[in-house]
């Protein structure tokens, strides 16, 4: 009995370590283009609605459920935010200063001024920041990656 | 009777086996449940400082420059600048952000909680694959052992006297707060 434990555990612990070693998240990276979130961002409307594969810097992962992160775009002070569904992938806080490659489809997110200013006020909670609503001066329409899955190196 | 004896014996050695998977999932159950009063899975401490001044430096000393005001001897991994004003560096466990107009340095360090954060992982299903008719099986042996743990014994103690009103109140404790909360 014990040995068959000793060798359960063994198997567990091995098994473990290869899992851990991949990197991959959610469905991870299946198309081989690499779309520049530069050109993206030149041409959202060409883009919304189709699946790519963008590459960068993680610079931003949500806190308090890993839920979204931001990739560095090619162009300077340029980003773009991947959402995923909570629980589905969970990004490590970890990751921010390391590369991705991220899979998912690009969407138009059209707000309200209230929308808006929920999201701001959101988000500054998640980092701990101070929210004054008067820094959302009205609808705001941005584009993100609908997250399908990742790689992170 | 023979069917008791093998409830008994069920019950103890799914019991033993279900015993680690019982911690674990009562450990991450009270981490997640106050998601909104705590991050679950890493301690983050913010703090702001603001320098007297920060002189023009190309990226590469800027980024010595901050570090060595801050005292930050960490690794360096990466940096980024989010906008003209701004950088960010980010260095193991500690984000720091840089902000050139109102000269104020932002550190979020952070570092893993050990335990409950692996907890988390697997209570939540984030590896997905095999993992997930692991719990499923855990979630029957649960089941198995809430169901067999009635039968056990026999008498004024067993389900037939005191129990049956032991679990009467468990089972009315849920309906209470659904009636409260939910309908």
């Amino acid at each position: 009995m014990r040995k068959l434990i000793l060798s359960l555990l063994a198997v567990l612990l091995i098994t473990g370590v290869s899992l851990a070693d991949g990197k991959k998240y959610g469905t991870g990276v299946t198309l081989k283009e690499v779309t520049k979130i530069s050109t993206i961002f030149e041409n959202p409307e060409e883009y919304t609605g189709k699946k790519v594969v963008v590459e960068g810097m993680i610079v931003d992962v949500c806190s308090k459920r890993g839920c979204w992160m931001e990739i560095a775009s090619d162009k300077e002070f340029e980003k773009i935010r991947v959402k995923v569904e909570d629980g589905e992938i969970v990004f490590p806080l970890e990751a921010k200063g390391k590369n991705a490659l991220v899979e998912g489809m690009v969407e138009k997110i059209e707000m309200t001024k209230e929308q808006a200013i929920e999201r701001a006020k959101h988000h500054a909670e998640e980092v701990g920041q101070k929210f004054d609503p008067a820094s959302v001066t009205g609808p705001e329409v941005f584009y993100q990656i609908r997250g399908l899955g990742a790689v992170i190196k | 009777m023979k069917w008791r004896k093998w409830i008994r014996i069920l019950h103890r050695d799914i019991g033993y086996l279900a015993t680690g998977l019982t911690v674990i999932y009562a450990i991450s159950g009270v981490a997640v449940n106050h998601v909104d009063e705590w991050n679950p899975n890493y301690s983050i401490e913010r703090s702001t400082i603001k320098l007297d001044s920060i002189p023009s430096l190309e990226k590469e000393a800027m980024i010595k420059y901050i570090l060595n005001e801050i005292g930050e001897t960490g690794k360096i991994k990466n940096s980024f600048r989010p906008a003209p004003d701004k950088l960010d560096i980010f260095v193991e466990g500690n984000t720091i952000s840089v902000n050139y107009t109102t000269k104020e340095v932002a550190q979020e360090k952070m570092a893993s909680r050990t335990v409950i954060r692996e907890s988390n992982f697997l209570h939540l299903n984030a590896p997905k694959k095999v993992w997930t008719y692991v719990a499923d099986v855990f979630a029957v042996a649960l089941a198995f052992l809430a169901i067999s743990g009635l039968f056990m014994i026999k008498g004024k103690n067993g389900i037939t006297g005191r129990g049956a009103w032991m679990t009467a109140l468990g089972i009315l404790l849920p309906i209470i707060f659904l009636i409260i909360y939910y309908y």
